[in-house]
């Protein structure tokens, strides 16, 4: 195997990694702020690709199209959060687990009853050929996927590090209680940490459609790889779960071509597994509290 | 004191059940006809309305429809008109059985058709050799007719047909060594079995066999192995929106192999998903997509333009090939029953159904036999390449 | 007085099972019926964990497969005893459940419902490509009827009678071990782990123990399964199935097995209501089809927001109040 060939690898891994990080972030931002795993993560990415398609078949422009999906699909969060996840929040785990796959099971299959079975698409953002580097080839959407995963992760960083609801967001995430004497409205934080995550999994969905076409079935394993990579990195930290994200992308590329492409999704399954059992917080991550 | 209470509520419950379970003997369908003049002819119709693959049962549902309208208006079959009782198998097992049983044994239905997934017409298998009903699948999977059930028909083009076609016809156009990518789905896995039997009969060397799975979002990794194994063509077997990707992410990759695939990629979904990547793709299926390749002027060709045309107006959309498939199995039974002398039980039924010889359908021309249950050759298929971003016939 | 009312009750239950294929031949009904009785014997061993132990599992369906694979296997594959096939299968999902739960030990809440996720998938991978065993995605079909003692049970009617009965015995035994000490303790481990600890609980080896029973019990639904209907996919056992199956012990409740129980049956009914309401336009049916995942989705999250209990709650709410009618 030529260094052009294995590199090429790497950017294929790279760019089902970025897919993965962005979800993985919209896990990490609800989990950031209420310690609980949102089931239905899968579901916003779905939803962003799916009313984007929608929206752009209406005739507007793409840029307006996507635009209208992630506020769209924020809007969806925001309620699934206010209706379904308030009237409980501080009950365990177990009981938030539930309503989340409840409403992934919910918003999944209204898809389908409201936009149909069939997959449908998005022109590229900018489309052409792939660029060539070196005797690799990059295509110009996988550009708009680290573009998006960078940006993503900077800002939410600095949402986290620079400003007073971020601040907020990270109290919330230590205690409840706590976060509620020192004054902090920890239903809006919640809340907003809602929508948030949902503008980010759409985002997400709708960046991918033109390379994979969207449905209404398209969440579950968007959300499960996403899961897998967040735990892979470290729950709660976005640098974390990125460089999760493009940890389980190589190592999928680099098990089709060192090993077998029937199993990648086995072996991707196995490693998310082994961390785990092994190191709960992720390779990154630092043990924390959970809520119980 | 309260157990007690409790129990009472149960059994009166449980007494409900049976008494409506005894009531409900079949009878008082709801489909009757105006010009009922002799009992109908009941059929059972087991399709996936919901589930992942509901986008089969709706097309096919449709063609049925239409179908049992016309021929009722016509007068019906023998003077009886035909009476559908569709079931929804949600594109799961146990409920595909659970229908068959009903249609069988509360229904009576004198014929199965169906099911669309090739799982969900085995899991119905046991039921109709024990009530010794004919049942003619539009499932593709060659399991269905390759476990040969002396009850059990076909209508799709099986991979066992169309992969050496396909083969053949990457071997004509002059690639020896080829590349193939197929996904872990049962039409995927179905398909692989028979490449790899079936190569070297075709003139065709396998020189790299990559598998995906049904959801995955880039093949990049896939391709790159393929591309590095220096394939004269990619052929690709799959089913679902995951082949437009892989056309996509071959383009991308500069690979400028030809690209080859069958029956799966037969869909309009997969050029408006691989759009640009989609040109120049070759597939091999069956005729109905473009008509002329039946001949024009020839009995095909009016068959499959008539319902085309006929469906299109109903609908307002094309048929896809599901509906064509179940055309062809709602087809075949009427014309078994027009030839069934004396009453019409499923026994004689399902000889008239093995005696078709040469009747012809959408999919082909159907001519069954005691060892060949799916009717169908080579002779029923064409290569198609994709031009301008529809089907045209390949040369 | 107490104690032979519950023996009365459990013998009105049997006469009832026992009764319905003597009053009925429908052999659609019976099917429906059989489909039902499996799923009870699935949701009583994941009340056992979810309700009690208060451990979530999103991995059931993959041990049913177990043992419907196993027990088709031994049966079909190796021409063994049917008795034969249902231990294999049964044992081989309690093993199943034992080396999924020890290092699972440490996880809880969400990361307990992330590993079993990630077995289920895992799992259906291995069914869909394990093909010299399990037939790949075509399905393994042919399945031998039951068969004990050169009695075979081929008709709707003799299926059904193993089923429940067998049924009835695991829920009279889930029943014994929630009512017993294992139950007082794993009702601890609900409330709170470290009050458990603290009272001499062996919190580790009670959850492994639990764990290993219900997939066990998954198991041995799974091989009923895969004898009754003679024909066993991958497709039957994924992800989707095991959060069906959570949904309903969900909605049956927690702290309860009478709730969950209730919540299988009618569930399970719900897409087959035509069997037991014949007059039911087909409508309905497609109806209730295609909007089962809503339906599923929609109840759980209303059960857990607005009656947190569940069924299993609203029967206790209902007989406390009666009773407190009574006394006063």
């Amino acid at each position: 195997m030529g260094s052009a060939e294995l590199l090429q690898y790497v950017v294929a891994g790279f760019k089902s990694g970025a897919i993965y990080a962005l979800v993985a972030l919209g896990f990490t931002l609800v989990y950031g702020s209420t310690g609980i795993i949102n089931f239905a993560q899968g579901e916003f990415f779905m939803l962003g690709g799916v009313l984007s398609v929608f929206y752009y078949r209406l005739g507007l422009p793409l840029l307006l199209a996507a635009l209208a999906g992630v506020v769209t699909t924020a809007g969806v969060g925001l309620a699934f959060e206010r209706l379904a996840l308030r009237p409980r929040r501080d009950a365990g785990a177990l009981v938030l687990i539930i309503i989340t796959i409840g409403g992934s099971m919910v918003m999944k299959s209204l898809t389908r009853h409201i936009f149909g079975p069939d997959e449908a698409t998005l022109p590229e953002f900018t489309p052409g050929p792939s660029i060539a580097f070196g005797g690799v080839a990059i295509e110009r959407q996988a550009l708009w996927l680290w573009g998006l995963t960078i940006v993503a992760v900077l800002a939410l960083t600095w949402l986290y590090r620079k400003t007073r609801f971020g601040r907020a967001m990270r109290a919330c995430s230590l205690s409840h209680d706590a976060a509620r004497l020192m004054g902090i409205d920890t239903a809006r934080v919640v809340m907003v940490s809602f929508g948030l995550a949902a503008a980010l999994g759409a985002l997400a969905g709708l960046a991918v459609t033109p390379l994979t076409q969207t449905a209404w079935d398209v969440g579950a394993t968007a959300g499960m790889k996403g899961f897998a990579a967040a735990i892979l990195g470290g729950l709660g930290n976005p640098v974390a779960s990125v460089i999760g994200g493009l940890v389980l992308g190589l190592l999928e590329s680099l098990s089709v071509a060192f090993l077998s492409s029937t199993y990648k999704d086995a072996i991707a399954l196995i490693v998310l597994l082994i961390v785990l059992f092994l190191r709960p917080q992720g390779l990154i991550g630092r043990a924390r509290r959970e809520k119980v | 004191m309260k157990r007690t209470r409790v129990i009472l509520v149960l059994l009166t419950i449980v007494a409900l059940l049976w008494a409506l379970g005894c009531a409900g003997k079949p009878g008082e369908d709801e489909s009757s006809l105006p010009e009922a003049s002799a009992e109908p002819y009941r059929i059972g119709v087991v399709i996936s309305l919901s589930g992942t693959y509901a986008g089969l049962g709706g097309p096919e549902q449709k063609a049925i429809d239409m179908e049992v309208a016309r021929i009722n208006a016509e007068g019906g079959v023998n003077g009886h008109p035909i009476e559908i009782v569709y079931e929804d198998d949600a594109t799961d097992a146990a409920k595909a059985q659970a229908a068959v049983v009903r249609l069988i044994d509360e229904v009576g239905v004198i014929a199965v058709l169906g099911a669309s997934g090739t799982g969900q017409t085995m899991a119905m298998r046991a039921d109709i050799e024990r009530a010794g009903v004919p049942q003619i699948s539009m499932a593709g999977g060659s399991a269905v007719t390759a476990q040969l059930s002396e009850w059990v028909f076909q209508t799709p083009w099986p991979n066992r047909i169309v992969v050496p076609f396909v083969l053949k016809a990457m071997a004509a156009d002059g690639y020896k060594n080829i590349a193939v990518i197929s996904d872990t789905g049962g039409y995927g896995v179905d398909g692989h079995d028979v490449i790899v039997k079936s190569a070297a009969d075709a003139g065709v060397t396998i020189v790299a066999d990559e598998t995906y799975n049904p959801g995955d979002a880039d093949m990049t990794a896939q391709l790159t192995k393929m591309r590095g194994a220096n394939p004269d063509a990619v052929l690709v077997w799959a089913a679902g929106k995951e082949a437009a990707t892989i056309a996509k992410n071959a383009r991308q990759l500069n690979m400028t192999q030809p690209i080859y695939g069958g029956s799966g990629i037969a869909r309009l979904e997969f050029i408006s998903g691989a759009g640009e990547a989609a040109e120049g793709v070759k597939l091999g299926t069956g005729k109905i997509l473009v008509p002329e390749a039946y001949g024009e002027g020839t009995e095909e060709y009016e068959v499959a333009t008539s319902f085309i045309d006929r469906y299109t107006e109903e609908y307002g959309e094309a048929p896809d090939i599901f509906a064509g498939h179940a055309y062809d199995a709602f087809g075949l039974v009427v014309d078994a029953l027009g030839r069934v002398e004396g009453e019409a039980t499923p026994a004689a039924l399902r000889d008239a159904i093995e005696a078709t010889d040469g009747w012809i359908g959408v999919g082909g021309t159907f001519s069954y036999s005691a060892e060949d249950h799916n009717g169908l050759t080579e002779d029923d298929l064409v290569m198609y390449v994709i031009e301008g971003g529809t089907w045209k016939l390949a040369e | 007085m107490k104690r032979s009312m519950g023996v009365a009750a459990w013998m009105a239950l049997v006469a009832v099972i026992g009764a319905v294929p003597l009053l009925t031949d429908d052999r659609y009904l019976l099917k429906v019926l059989v489909f039902v009785g499996i799923n009870v014997i699935i949701v009583s061993g994941l009340a056992l964990l979810f309700g009690y132990a208060g451990q979530i599992s999103l991995g059931h369906a993959a041990f049913v497969g177990i043992g419907a694979y196993a027990s088709a296997y031994v049966t079909s594959g190796l021409g063994l005893p049917w008795l034969v096939g249902v231990l294999a299968g049964t044992t081989l999902a309690a093993i199943g459940g034992l080396l999924l739960a020890m290092p699972s030990l440490r996880l809880r809440g969400h990361y307990l419902a992330m590993a079993t996720l990630g077995f289920n998938e895992i799992m259906y991978v291995i069914f869909r490509e394990a093909r010299a065993v399990t037939g790949g995605n075509d399905g393994l079909s042919g399945i031998p009827f039951p068969e004990v003692l050169g009695v075979r049970m081929d008709t709707p009617a003799s299926i059904y009678l193993l089923v429940w009965g067998t049924a009835l015995v695991v829920v009279f035994l889930v029943a014994n071990i929630v009512r017993g000490r294992p139950g007082r303790a794993m009702r601890g481990l609900h409330g709170s782990e470290i009050g458990a600890l603290a009272c001499g609980v062996d919190v580790a080896r009670l959850k492994i123990r639990t764990f290993a029973v219900s997939a066990g019990l998954a198991g041995l639904a799974g091989t009923l399964y895969a004898h009754a209907v003679g024909f066993v996919a991958p497709s039957t056992f994924s992800l989707e199935q095991s959060v069906v199956l959570l949904a309903i012990v969900v909605v049956g409740g927690t702290g309860s097995l009478a709730g969950p129980v209730i919540a299988s049956i009618a569930l399970t009914l719900l897409p087959y209501a035509d069997a037991l309401i014949p007059g039911l336009g087909k409508d309905v049916i497609a109806f209730l089809q295609d909007w089962e995942a809503d339906i599923y989705g929609i109840a759980m999250i209303v059960v857990v927001v607005l009656a947190p209990k569940g069924i299993g709650g609203l029967i206790r709410a209902a007989r406390s109040r009666s009773r407190a009618e009574e006394t006063g």
